[in-house]
């Protein structure tokens, strides 16, 4: 049994997730949500740097809001790999004690937040949406439960650090200060290639688009059946991004890093087109934030249409391609 | 004679489907849902099962809750896992991911695992922090996101395919390994009717407690670092809810929203 002092623990420490020296913009994100915590608890706001060459992104953690900036500068942290990440950072949370982490809810983060909140006994809370932190520095990690219908506080108050992941797209990025200056820090790397159990042979990334900071959105469900041309046709037109459900995520239709909803992002564009959406509460809960949201789909009693300010009953690729001749003629002009 | 030993997490979760409001309370009614295997784990088995053909491997699915839970290792069987294991004791009550890791990392090495297998994520608890969870407490590697999945024994390794933002990367790990597989890869066979039988009439699973794995005082709600410190029905947001008849009639509210 793991017994702490929890008043030992102090700081909120932000994982900076970057791959070869490109930050998820989630990252950024948790910085800022994570300074009004530490405005709460007159801490410290920490950003947590693995990887290879990490000058650059130390600095822009600073500018970011950070107060200091830990590095574990080696080549066995690029790419990454969980099993490395895991020992160093348990390394460094048993020297200095960190009463919060936040890990950004991507695939990297809910693979490296589940390893190091183990050796740690640290309590984890997924997917986050929401948090605070009381004047004893609880944290108060909300996160959507039962689908999303219900939203749950989990709290852990006898273990340290408090961690959570954290949904990209729900926080909002500060705007970087060049600036501001504060201290990065090197520390003791503790993990040797010799004796890491993985080996990542091959990484290929290309289309990784960033759909959280997204205007206009045009979304789409099982209901187009693999058929993305007229959602793309009318994305076209309205100079909107293509974003969509899990269901036609997992059908392999389009990349998940556009997917919204639980397990995916949180979007708040000014317009929000779902073409064959059904509706479920695990994808309005990621989009419930946009402005005005437009629903096609060809079933009346979907769900959807209750989470829509305008709904038509309809073909999605026939109301698509109206909806885009009509608009192509005006797209400059909606943009201007 | 098996060379290799791979072991399946199940669980047993209410149909995310069937999950009702109640009437009276306006809340959420788990309890009248049906319970059915959590889909992705599904996926983890047919990903064992294609091990099994491949090499000559014995595939062990094993679950934690009460004895109830006992159809998701009756399904497994049919699908055509070798045997099943139930892990089941009022000690494990109130256990949130850390003890649950603990128990299945227990049971891996009880079991003699060379693979773990698991599902990506629960559907009643979406963490999915169970399989790190596991690997981490063995000091094993770990995978997960995994679309494809290959059995190395020459080299003592899987080579996997992981699904990362924006792409996939290629990893090789060690074994002893932890692999959580993504939910919609490895599309699950059907059970085949003679397996099926065998499941429904004379399978019986194999149990294990606490005792058994000698973790009666690391597990439960004592040592779960989390807790749960309220629930609030979220306030659907109001939207207009206006079906219209024509596309055009869509153009105004377009024209308005990014005006």
């Amino acid at each position: 049994m793991t017994e702490i002092d929890p008043d030992e623990y102090e700081g909120v420490w932000v994982f900076v997730e970057e791959h070869a020296g490109e930050v998820m913009p989630v990252s950024w994100e948790l910085l800022a949500e994570g300074r009004k915590l530490t405005e709460t608890t007159g801490q410290e706001l920490v950003a947590l740097v693995i990887g290879e060459d990490c000058e650059a992104v130390a600095e822009a953690a600073l500018a970011h809001g950070a107060d200091r900036v830990l590095v574990a500068d080696d080549p066995v942290f690029e790419p990454y790999r969980a099993d490395p990440y895991g020992a160093q950072f348990r390394a460094m949370v048993e020297e200095r004690k960190p009463s919060i982490v936040l890990i950004g809810g991507t695939h990297t983060g809910r693979d490296f937040a589940g390893r190091v909140a183990v050796p740690t006994h640290a309590g984890l809370t997924a997917d986050v949406t929401e948090i605070d932190v009381d004047e004893a520095g609880i944290l108060q990690a909300r996160r959507p439960a039962f689908g999303g219908d219900v939203l749950a506080t989990i709290l852990c108050e006898d273990h340290r650090p408090q961690m959570a992941t954290i949904r990209p797209g729900v926080f909002e990025a500060a705007e970087p200060d060049p600036d501001r200056t504060g201290e990065v820090e090197r520390v003791e790397v503790v993990v040797a290639e010799d004796e890491t159990m993985s080996e990542v042979l091959e990484r290929v990334v290309g289309d990784r688009a960033d759909i959280t900071e997204a205007e206009r959105i045009v979304a789409v469900g099982a209901g187009v059946e693999g058929d993305l041309e007229p959602a793309r046709a009318l994305a076209a037109a309205l100079d909107a991004d293509l974003a969509a459900t899990r269901a036609a995520v997992d059908e392999g239709w389009i990349d998940g890093s556009r997917q919204v909803g639980q397990t995916g992002k949180t979007v708040r564009p000014e317009l929000y087109v779902a073409v064959g959406v059904s509706g479920a509460i695990q994808h309005v809960e990621g989009m419930n934030k946009s402005g005005v949201v437009l629903a096609i789909n060809t079933d009346p009693n979907a769900p959807i249409f209750e989470h829509a300010d305008y709904g038509i009953v309809g073909d999605h690729a026939e109301v698509c391609h109206e909806l885009a001749d009509r608009l192509s003629g005006e797209t400059p002009e909606l943009i201007a | 004679m098996h060379d290799f030993t791979v072991v399946v997490g199940v669980k047993q979760v209410p149909d995310a489907d069937e999950v009702g409001l109640d009437p009276d309370t306006g809340r959420l009614d788990r309890a009248s849902a049906p319970a059915v295997m959590n889909p992705p784990d599904r996926c983890a088995l047919e990903a064992a099962l294609s091990l099994k053909d491949a090499h000559a491997a014995r595939v062990i699915a094993v679950t934690m809750g009460p004895p109830m839970a006992t159809p998701v290792l009756r399904e497994a069987v049919a699908m055509g896992c070798d045997d099943g294991v139930l892990i089941t004791d009022r000690a494990f009550a109130g256990s949130d991911t850390w003890p649950t890791s603990l128990t299945l990392a227990r049971v891996a090495e009880h079991l003699d695992a060379d693979v773990v297998l698991c599902g990506e994520e629960t559907t009643d608890s979406s963490t999915g922090q169970v399989p790190p969870g596991i690997a981490a407490h063995n000091g094993w590697a770990q995978l997960t996101y995994v679309e494809a999945l290959d059995l190395r024994p020459e080299e003592g390794r899987v080579v996997a395919h992981r699904d990362v933002e924006g792409g996939y990367e290629v990893v090789a790990a060690d074994l002893p390994v932890v692999v959580a597989v993504a939910f919609g890869s490895f599309e699950p066979r059907p059970a085949g009717l003679h397996r099926k039988l065998f499941a429904e009439t004379e399978f019986d699973p194999r149990e294990l407690s606490a005792a058994d794995l000698g973790i009666e005082e690391e597990v439960g709600l004592a040592v779960s670092p989390t807790s749960v410190g309220g629930m609030e029905t979220v306030q659907p947001v109001d939207r207009q809810g206006e079906v219209v008849d024509e596309v055009d009639d869509l153009l105004g509210p377009i024209r308005e929203a990014v005006a």
